[in-house]
């Protein structure tokens, strides 16, 4: 058999076994095997992603520069063991920042109960938003569960292994959530362009929308609870002909740089949109 | 040999790629580590290791995304399998040339991941899609490819030196 043809054989071979597994997991058979798979995942991920969001506070608090640099000539002189402390310390610390800022807002609303994760990478998929995080069912995690931060509403559980679940956020285009602007009171559906944009649909023609009012989950349709922020209204767009008005906002929350979360583990979605993976 | 090593390294960029390459974005592309060591490994002429290394790569992608299990293993190993079609043609004719395989190699890739999210029904917009992630996605996929060939090449003549008749 000539080399090209066997080279030919092979790749139809791997693409048939990618079909299958690919069918089976559709069929819900990989499920077991794909937890198993994502313990030493998750474990190795956690691992990285903390030295990576250390070295990314280290680089990227300006208050802190002139501090760091004059440490950081002590610390050239002495082992790198002590470096890699100072590393550790300044992780610890972040975290400690991170967590006390979650512990307020989590004592501001007593009614529910929250369970900080650490978030431990994110989706490798450029057209999918979401991100993983430490925990899963062992932990009580269930999907569809919201998860938030301090600053407001980060998206909800959309796939649960035993040590790590995958959140989708309200950047991904596939999610939808009932809103309410604060000023008017009016309700809408907060929706993710393709682009990135967060913009809020449906809004009614007559209300009245500010720039800067803030953007609230409104808790209709039951599977976000309500009162919880999710943005600002930067500009809208308002058109006699058009049925709604539609807002652009500028989300509460910064993703690029989410290190913790919060999961409300207490709220039960009441219904959940057929996942769509 | 080569295949053994494969298991762990594959697993090991995924993992960089969900996390330390994930926060290195431009727009809504980041670099494809898995996609670049196929394609290097495919350059120093053991493409069917690359092809096996493809399936592993893009299951292991897989696990760490929301896409369909196996989607973007298939797209991978379509990548290797042509990177075979091409072995020993150009590599040594232009240095340039590995790059230009690179862009194609990236295309093909995020082309394959774009159907598979169109197909699966989540919304995607494809004029988007090709400035904010298949172009982006190719420069950073570009500038890692010239050092990651090199190691690759490295790594083959480690591994495999050339066999000399003594005598």
């Amino acid at each position: 058999m000539n080399r090209p043809r066997s080279s030919a054989l092979l790749a139809l071979t791997l693409v048939l076994i990618a079909v299958g597994l690919l069918v089976l997991n559709l069929a819900g058979y990989l499920g077991p095997i794909q937890s198993l798979a994502l313990r030493p995942f998750g474990a190795v991920q956690g691992w990285i992603y903390s030295r990576v969001a250390a070295v990314r506070s280290l680089l990227t608090a300006p208050g802190d520069v002139p501090a760091l640099r004059e440490e950081n000539d002590r610390l050239r002189a002495q082992v790198s063991e002590l470096e890699q402390e100072v590393i550790a310390l300044r992780e610890q610390a972040s975290e400690a920042d991170i967590l006390a800022a979650l512990l307020g807002y989590a004592r501001g609303r007593p009614e529910n109960r929250y369970l900080a994760v650490n978030v431990i990478g994110r989706d490798v998929s450029p057209f999918i938003r979401s991100i993983w995080i430490g925990r899963g069912s062992d932990a009580g995690l269930l999907r569809g569960m919201p998860v938030v931060t301090e600053r407001g509403l980060v998206g909800r559980l959309a796939e649960v292994h035993a040590t790590v679940a995958r959140v989708q956020l309200i950047t991904d285009p596939a999610t939808e959530v009932n809103v309410q602007l604060q000023t008017s009171r009016s309700d809408g559906a907060l929706r993710a362009q393709v682009n990135g944009e967060l913009w809020v649909d449906l809004i009614d023609q007559t209300a009245e929308v500010p720039p800067g009012d803030l953007v609230l989950t409104s808790g209709l349709g039951g599977a976000y609870p309500s009162e919880v922020p999710v943005g600002q209204v930067l500009t809208v767009r308002q058109r006699d002909f058009d049925l709604f008005q539609q807002a652009v906002i500028q989300p509460s929350v910064d993703f690029e740089n989410l290190d913790i979360v919060l999961v409300i583990t207490n709220f039960q979605p009441l219904q959940l949109t057929p996942e769509v993976p | 040999m080569g295949y053994l090593l494969g298991v762990p390294l594959m697993a090991l960029l995924a993992i960089l790629q969900s996390t330390v390459f994930g926060t290195f974005r431009l727009l809504d592309g980041a670099p494809d580590l898995v996609l670049i060591a196929v394609v290097s490994w495919g350059q120093t002429g053991r493409t069917r290791e690359a092809m096996v290394f493809a399936l592993l790569g893009g299951l292991f992608l897989d696990l760490l995304s929301g896409a369909p299990f196996g989607l973007t293993a298939i797209g991978l190993i379509l990548v290797a399998f042509l990177v075979s079609r091409l072995e020993g043609r150009f590599w040594e004719a232009n240095f340039l040339l590995p790059l230009g395989i690179m862009v194609a190699a990236s295309v093909i890739y995020h082309a394959d991941l774009f159907l598979a999210t169109a197909a699966s029904g989540r919304p995607v917009d494809l004029d988007i899609a090709i400035t904010r992630v298949f172009l982006p996605s190719a420069v950073l996929d570009v500038l890692l490819a010239l050092p990651a060939a090199q190691l690759a090449l490295r790594a083959h003549e480690a591994l495999f030196p050339p066999q000399v008749k003594v005598g």
